[in-house]
């Protein structure tokens, strides 16, 4: 493998690619302008993320591409509005996070499938419609139907326990997907499958993302993933974590093992090895 | 449609622990009726004698209504227990220096004897059925604060994180987060406090109380009614019997049907 510098891995992987519009009323899912974050630690502080500025256009995949330590999940917090900004400004759908954004657009996955042991898969899902507006023949009914997109209709009566971790994450994607959002953000949601089953999961999550106009915000530190899934990639340095390097990947799908798809891996890797961090690659 | 690891209920197991359980009651009874042979009858009666004795308390006496006396009570205080107990174990729980300022009570509160409940019942409240219901009351509390508080303490933050996600307000994270992580850790503690209950009602009932099981027990004690001892003793273990295999273990095994069975 040869170690290219970081603005050669632009060049060569930054192929214009118009973004379409689709019709979005917001040209950007999200935007990060200026951001910058510490967290309190040992009675002094951390500084988590330095000056961070990109946009997740209206209905791409983008993928946050980072070590641990980045503050990649830190970057997605305040996407969702957990947490706000030291410095700068998060927006989303054109409103800024400390104002009036419908959160209710959003949809969030976590790096477990966070499923409650005490409901079915059924009950799961709807519990994200669960805030008070949606009749609960209704919830039930889209809680169905957002099963059976991710292939578990049979399994709605089945407890979180008697299913496999592969079906549990197909239940917490149907549970961040029964809301309709039009931004889905998710934090390393298959990290924890094995191979096969994460490649599944991939393949899914294209294939709902082709059916429904939706921006995704991926956050990974896996780049072979990252390459799989984005139409963009963000990928951040450690310790505070800052823009590394921006790109758009105009691929064809399916990538997985196209020789476009391992040479593009192979550039990122390289500028990884030149960002001289501990990274598991 | 199952799903695949559900285990269906194994039907010949459950046979023979049911003769298991006919065989273990023949043989007490057999030894009991052995034993009650060389012994004068106001020591030791016989397994005759005292089915005798109790088909008479159940047609001509008042077994059932001495039954339901003490069986209310002891829900009464039961029930006061717990509408104290389950917001007192969540605000407990849920305030850290509430939680650190009021721990020394619980374990007092568990040192003292039923006796000693019973007795000061006595003083504050006379024979009267309000007796058995505070000692009740006393005995129970402690068992299902502690409960509630442990189970403020097991809920999982991941899941309050999720209801953040979802923009859940602060009631409604209590309502479809906290209560269904704590109510096994509720329904240990009020198992646990039902058992103790009836145990020192009967207690309170023997020292305090003009009607119910205890009564009556003492009653036939200071008679010498050996046999009407035995028979309300089994009068009322046999009540406990079909109270949990009737009511708590199936309620039990359908409110937490959730759970992984760990029985191999």
């Amino acid at each position: 493998m040869t170690i290219t510098p970081a603005p050669d891995v632009l060049t060569a992987a930054a192929r214009h690619h118009p973004v379409s519009g689709s019709g979005s009323p917001h040209p950007h899912a999200v935007s990060f302008r200026h951001v910058s974050k510490r967290f309190p630690r040992d009675g002094g502080t951390f500084e988590v993320l330095r000056d961070v500025s990109f946009d997740v256009p209206a209905g791409e995949v983008l993928a946050v591409l980072g070590p641990s330590g980045s503050g990649k999940s830190t970057l997605l917090n305040m996407a969702a509005g957990l947490i706000a900004p030291d410095g700068g400004q998060v927006m989303v759908l054109g409103h800024p996070t400390d104002g009036n954004v419908d959160w209710s657009r959003l949809g969030y996955m976590f790096q477990d499938d966070r499923l409650l042991p005490w409901r079915t898969a059924l009950d799961n899902v709807t519990l994200a419609l669960e805030t008070g507006r949606t009749p609960k023949a209704e919830r039930r009914e889209r809680a169905q139907s957002r099963l059976a997109l991710v292939g578990l209709a049979e399994f709605a009566r089945s407890f979180p326990h008697q299913l496999s971790g592969g079906m549990r994450s197909r239940v917490a994607l149907a549970r961040s997907l029964v809301t309709e959002p039009d931004i889905l953000l998710m934090d390393e949601p298959f990290s924890r499958l094995d191979a096969q089953t994460r490649t599944t999961m991939h393949e899914e999550l294209l294939r709902i993302h082709d059916e429904r106009a939706m921006s995704i915000v991926f956050v990974t530190h896996d780049v072979e993933e990252a390459v799989i899934l984005a139409d963009r990639i963000v990928m951040l340095s450690p310790r505070p974590g800052r823009l590394h390097t921006e790109l758009e990947v105009t691929l064809p799908h399916p990538r997985l093992g196209t020789k476009e798809a391992l040479e593009l891996v192979g550039e990122l890797r390289a500028a990884i090895a030149g960002m001289n961090a501990d990274w598991v690659i | 449609m199952r799903a695949p690891t559900e285990t269906p209920v194994k039907t010949p197991m459950r046979g023979r622990v049911a003769l298991q359980r006919t065989a273990l009651l023949v043989l007490f009874i057999l030894a009991w009726w052995v034993a009650s042979l060389f012994t004068p009858v106001y020591v030791l009666p016989g397994p005759d004698r005292v089915a005798q004795r109790l088909w008479m308390l159940a047609t001509e006496g008042d077994l059932f209504g001495n039954l339901f006396t003490t069986l209310v009570r002891v829900l009464a205080g039961f029930a006061v227990a717990v509408v104290i107990g389950v917001p007192g174990g969540i605000l407990l729980g849920s305030n850290r220096a509430l939680g650190a300022f009021f721990e020394p009570v619980l374990p007092v509160m568990n040192t003292v004897s039923s006796a000693i409940w019973a007795i000061f019942a006595i003083i504050w409240f006379g024979l009267s059925p309000l007796t058995p219901i505070f000692v009740v009351l006393m005995t129970a509390l402690p068992l299902i604060i502690t409960n509630v508080w442990q189970g403020t303490q097991a809920v999982n933050a991941d899941f309050v994180e999720l209801a953040h996600t979802l923009r859940f307000s602060r009631m409604r994270t209590l309502w479809k987060i906290y209560v269904p992580s704590i109510l096994p850790y509720f329904f240990s503690g009020a198992r646990l406090a039902f058992g103790f209950g009836w145990r020192v009602s009967l207690v309170a009932e023997t020292l305090g109380a003009s009607s119910g099981v205890g009564y009556r027990l003492r009653q036939a004690s200071d008679l010498i009614q050996t046999d009407q001892v035995f028979a309300w003793t089994i009068a009322q273990i046999v009540m406990m019997v079909i109270i949990e295999i009737g009511i708590l273990a199936p309620l039990e095994r359908h409110l937490f049907r959730w759970r992984r069975d760990v029985r191999t």
